[in-house]
């Protein structure tokens, strides 16, 4: 009798479940975060980022914007059944899309239903609108991203790696290694860049494979050491950097670590301390949350529709989540004056302006161009190099950065040179 | 049969192929004529969450009836339910994009071509029981699940593949509404046919290896070939499925036919019934509408002290999976039978009511 009765309880509960989530009125827009899966270590912040972002634009007037975050875990299936079941209830305008292997699943059917898809993936495959690039594998009229590719980041990395082998006086050529999970993700730079590093005189060595997830390192890292290598690049998330730099600490590898754009950050240098001290990374923005200038205030007042107490250290992705979806705002705003909220309004909407920054994020939002035949926003990539002077395990990272035994420098600014060869991959 | 029923007086059998129905009661097979015309009628009054929701019930019940015909009815042991599911749908997903067969042919021949990879892994069965056969499933879950990741001319490696969507004639099936249609003929069809299967001399074959599988090699019964072909023949359920999934999708992965799947297939054999076919759709359905309820009843009390105090804007995707498992263990402390035996039961109660004894 008693499991009857918690049996029909679950059915009872089961059938309300059903309610339609989306309780705000104004444009529907789809958000798809990982808050709990293999990226989570860095999803979480962005996914928060966007979430505020979308927040302080609803009340600083403007057109509405009505999200609805689903937790896909990282799931690829997971993210393309929340896309099908978009299509026919939430019915999105626009989507803030989140990581390679799900965003690449989806470009055929966003084309196909016309949904611009602002991914947080910035895989090269992305960037073609018209699939007219010698190496490109698909069409991607409808993706967009803010922030360089993984490919032009990789590339901008291993230009700053050649200057910095001049710049130290290494005799020879020096050794290149791309170190990275078997995943879309960390995969997607791979050919673009070791092609790039071959033509700057790098000796490219044979890919090193580990693991998203934090796990022991030390056998990469003696690899490392064997084969002699000057540059790895870093294409894992922040979260097994943390465990790669330690493993490498540990084990005496000396290599210059460059990382991609989401593969170190102000936690990765709080929890590997020492060891984090050095590694150069790819950033997306302008400005990073210890910078003042009337960018970050208008940052700052957005962190604040989340903390309003202001004490909360936003990281690198925080920032970028928030311009990411600044220029989505944007872009339905202007297709909002322009012909209506629909779709390919808002892909017309993306061509308007030539280095565009979204209003009141100047110094934060760099410059970015789309055109219709070339979705690589930003050629521009800042080259930063974390700098660790002390153990970081007692305090928090807000004081870590204010006190200043962490720090980020920006050791470079990379244009690459838009050239028609590297679209696509 | 398994079953006891209790039929009204005055309802007797003359004949032996009366006894062997599967409906023993005119008002039984009533009821399943109407659950169908309801079925059929269920796309005009819900909406596409719902009907999604019953494509999931759907096609993960097929497959779970394969692990049920496997688990529940010869008594073998499979921890590697999920990479045939997945076989299924990279199959279909392949023959439908790189040979152009299409896909209402695709699907039958990657259930069977399932089967055969069924059969291969099937074979230590033959030797071993247990534990031991459990690991030996297991090593076809981690085997299989290596080879969807590198065989890049396959599944398209770790990014994953595209099938394309059910066409006939021109008349694509893929909203959730057509694709119910598809999804619910299927379920009946092979429904039927695993009840058909179990009441022929294999299946009280494989009952009997499951029973004791001393006795019957001493009757007469092959235990390899009926170990072996229980294997084959949950393979194909699962292959069914799986290639269902896939095209209702349209996109197949590797990440999606993990370890944790087939737990999850395990987990509605045995709270729907092991042995019982018509307690896999009622495990089945209680496994799929389980997260949903509690997505449900988290959005309910959004904003209130408990939705803070457990943190379930992040908490709740783990709360789901606890959920899971404390469903299994819940289950198999105060329901070992399953959903199928208390359906039983309470159908027994109300027929003897009020002597219930």
């Amino acid at each position: 009798m008693k499991t009857t009765l918690l049996l029909s309880a679950t059915c009872a509960l089961a059938l309300t479940s059903g309610l339609a989530a989306a309780q705000d009125k104004g444009v529907p827009i789809g958000h798809i975060a990982d808050l709990t899966g293999a990226t989570a270590s860095i999803g979480k912040a962005y996914a928060e980022g966007v979430a505020d972002a979308l927040k302080y634009v609803n009340s600083t007037g403007g057109t509405k914007l009505a999200h609805e975050t689903v937790d896909y875990a990282y799931d690829a299936p997971r993210a393309v059944a929340t896309y099908r079941r978009w299509m026919s209830s939430l019915k999105p305008v626009a989507i803030q899309g989140w990581g390679t292997a799900d965003t690449e699943a989806l470009v055929d059917t966003v084309t196909k239903d016309q949904v611009p898809y602002f991914s947080a993936s910035y895989s090269g495959a992305l960037t073609d609108p018209n699939k007219k690039g010698p190496k490109s594998t698909k069409a991607a009229p409808y993706n967009f991203f803010y922030g360089p590719s993984y490919s032009d980041a990789c590339r901008a990395l291993a230009q700053w790696s050649a200057e910095d082998w001049k710049k130290k006086g290494g005799q020879g050529k020096p050794k290149w290694v791309h170190m990275g999970a078997n995943h879309p993700y960390p995969n997607a730079p791979k050919v673009a860049c070791s092609e790039y590093a071959q033509e700057l005189g790098f000796d490219v060595a044979e890919p090193i494979t580990y693991s998203m997830g934090p796990g022991d390192f030390t056998a990469q890292c003696l690899t490392l050491k064997e084969l002699g290598v000057n540059y790895a690049y870093v294409a894992n998330i922040a979260g097994s950097t943390t465990a790669l730099l330690n493993a490498c600490q540990t084990v005496g590898a000396k290599v210059q670590f460059v990382a991609n754009v989401w593969g170190y950050d102000e936690n990765v240098m709080k929890a590997a301390g020492q060891a984090a001290d050095g590694v150069v990374v790819a950033v997306r923005t302008g400005s990073i949350w210890t910078d003042n200038n009337p960018g970050m205030e208008t940052v700052r007042k957005i962190s604040a529709m989340s903390d309003p107490s202001g004490k909360t250290y936003r990281q690198l992705s925080y920032i970028t989540g928030i311009c990411s979806a600044a220029y989505m705002a944007e872009a339905v705003d202007w297709a909002a004056k322009n012909g209506g909220i629909t779709g390919p309004n808002i892909k017309q909407a993306m061509y308007q302006t030539a280095n565009w920054v979204p209003k009141g994020l100047e110094g934060v939002c760099l410059p970015s161009t789309w055109t219709p035949d070339d979705h690589r926003g930003l050629l521009r990539v800042m080259i930063y190099q974390g700098k660790v002077t002390g153990p970081t395990d007692a305090k928090d990272v807000s004081t870590l950065m204010s006190d200043g035994t962490m720090s980020l420098n920006k050791v470079a600014e990379i244009e690459l040179p838009r050239r028609a060869e590297w679209i696509g991959y | 049969m398994a079953s006891i029923s209790m039929r009204p007086c005055g309802d007797f059998r003359t004949r032996y192929a009366d006894d062997t129905t599967i409906f023993p009661d005119r008002a039984g097979r009533n009821w399943v004529i109407v659950g169908l015309a309801l079925a059929a009628a269920a796309p005009l009054f819900l909406d596409a969450y719902w009907l999604e929701l019953l494509i999931r019930i759907g096609y993960y019940g097929i497959a779970a009836l394969g692990l049920n015909i496997l688990v529940g009815f010869t008594g073998q042991i499979s921890i590697g339910h999920a990479v045939f599911f997945g076989f299924g749908a990279f199959a279909s997903g392949y023959l439908s994009r790189e040979w152009a067969v299409p896909v209402w042919a695709a699907i039958p021949l990657a259930g069977a071509w399932t089967a055969a990879v069924g059969l291969i892994f099937g074979l230590p069965a033959a030797r071993i029981k247990g534990l031991y056969l459990a690991i030996a499933t297991l090593a076809a879950q981690f085997i299989l699940e290596d080879f969807f990741a590198r065989a890049e001319w396959f599944t398209g490696g770790v990014a994953g593949s595209m099938a394309a969507p059910f066409e006939v004639a021109g008349f694509a099936l893929d909203t959730p509404e057509r694709f119910f249609y598809l999804v619910l003929g299927y379920v009946v069809v092979l429904y039927l046919a695993a009840t058909n299967i179990m009441r022929t001399r294999d299946g009280r074959a494989l009952v009997a290896v499951r029973d004791h599988y001393l006795s019957a090699e001493i009757m007469g019964v092959n235990l390899t070939k009926y170990r072996v072909m229980s294997f084959g023949l949950s393979s194909f359920y699962a292959g069914i499925g799986g290639a269902l999934y896939g095209h209702y999708l349209g996109f197949v992965s590797v990440e999606a036919f993990t370890i944790l799947l087939s737990i999850q297939f395990l987990a509605m054999v045995i709270i729907g019934g092991l042995g019982s076919i018509m307690g896999t759709l009622m495990g089945t359905a209680f496994m799929v509408l389980l997260p949903e309820a509690m997505d449900g009843i988290a959005r309910g009390i959004e904003g209130s002290p408990i939705y803070e105090a457990l943190n379930l804007q992040v908490g709740l995707n783990f709360l789901k999976e606890m959920a899971i498992g404390a469903a299994i263990i819940l289950f198999l402390i105060f329901e070992p039978d399953g959903l199928a035996h208390r359906w039983r039961q309470i159908k027994a109660y109300w027929k003897l009511y009020p002597f219930s004894y």
